[in-house]
């Protein structure tokens, strides 16, 4: 219970935050924020998505996926970065709405799992020497970072469904 | 006229009045449309930054090129498909939103596709001359940078769009 508290309280402390306050304020700032937002989006999700076809065989066959893993490695970072402050800065603007949104909270709990599961197993496999790891391995690991990514995607595309359509339309209605 | 009359037509099209009035085929089409992003512009952005000699850098363009682009090209007709869906939903509200985010992006689409073309018929003719070489002639950089804007710009234009639609 005193999570629940916890968790609640930063939503508010979020709700009034000068970031927060400030972009709810604004005819510009969340749409200029949602944007960076995508287009980490596209960058984070190529990296990703890559990497797993890498491990299941399906593109860059004659390279070897510790070296694509390095090539992409500070892009993945980088773009991870983007979405997590930019997507940080939108929650902010309805954070405690936020909190009761099932939308948002199964995305949270597919983020938490997916940058887990990107930094310890994924990570390993990626950087590991190839001929040690059975191709059963590569693969269930390719479909369980695809699944849990695109559980984080989704959740994000349902966010704005549960929400009342008004508060995201009304930005540009004169 | 008869452009203007052609929408009226398309947005009177049994298809369009059930993209337009069916609960679940507008987020279902737009789930795919966004998620697809990451295939699409996620792939072309990595193969810009080749040229760029930034990313992927151990890799030889040309295989880049050949691995990346039957991605490439199945993401664009995935994007292309449900773009077109989205659009016949409601053709003549897309056409003539203020500002004109909808047509600025049709534009944009064809500056990138322009660009691809130039790409091809210049220095990506001779990519054997500077295939391996980490370092990228200048024609290979300026279609990379070109290439990323326009993307950017593309994406910013079709979030724009929803933000001006008016509201079902």
């Amino acid at each position: 219970m005193w999570l629940r508290a916890l968790i609640l309280s930063f939503c508010h402390w979020c709700n009034n935050s000068f970031f927060g306050h400030g972009i709810r304020n604004s005819v510009w700032l969340f749409p200029f924020v949602e944007i960076f937002h995508l287009l980490g989006l596209g960058v984070l999700g190529g990296t990703i998505l890559i990497l797993n076809l890498r491990l299941l065989g399906l593109i860059f066959r004659n390279g070897r996926v510790s070296e694509l893993a390095r090539d992409v490695r500070p892009w993945l970072l980088g773009s991870l970065a983007v979405m997590l402050v930019s997507g940080f800065l939108l929650f902010s603007t309805e954070a405690v709405k936020m909190y009761g949104n099932w939308a948002f909270r199964s995305k949270m709990t597919f983020l938490l799992l997916a940058i887990i599961f990107t930094f310890t197993i994924h990570r390993k496999v990626t950087t590991s020497d190839e001929s040690k790891l059975s191709p059963v391995w590569r693969t269930l690991v390719a479909l369980i970072s695809l699944v849990l990514w695109a559980g984080v995607g989704l959740g994000g595309r349902a966010i704005g469904y549960v929400t009342t359509a008004a508060t995201s339309a009304s930005i540009w209605t004169p | 006229m008869w452009f203007a009359n052609f929408l009226q037509w398309l947005s009177n099209t049994p298809f369009s009045i059930t993209m337009r009035e069916s609960t679940w085929a507008e987020p279902i089409v737009e789930t795919i449309h966004v998620l697809t992003l990451t295939l699409f512009v996620g792939f072309a952005v990595l193969l810009d930054l080749r040229l760029l000699g930034v990313c992927l850098r151990r890799k030889k363009v040309s295989e880049a090129l050949a691995q990346l682009n039957p991605w490439l090209f199945g993401g664009f007709a995935v994007m292309v498909v449900t773009g077109t869906l989205l659009f016949s939903g409601d053709p003549v509200s897309f056409y003539n939103t203020k500002p004109p985010f909808f047509v600025a992006k049709m534009i944009m689409l064809v500056l990138a596709g322009l660009n691809i073309v130039i790409f091809n018929l210049t220095v990506g003719r001779k990519v054997a001359d500077w295939d391996t070489n980490p370092k990228t002639p200048r024609g290979a950089k300026v279609a990379g940078i070109v290439s990323i804007v326009l993307w950017v710009l593309i994406v910013a234009a079709g979030r724009a769009i929803a933000y001006v639609l008016p509201l079902p």
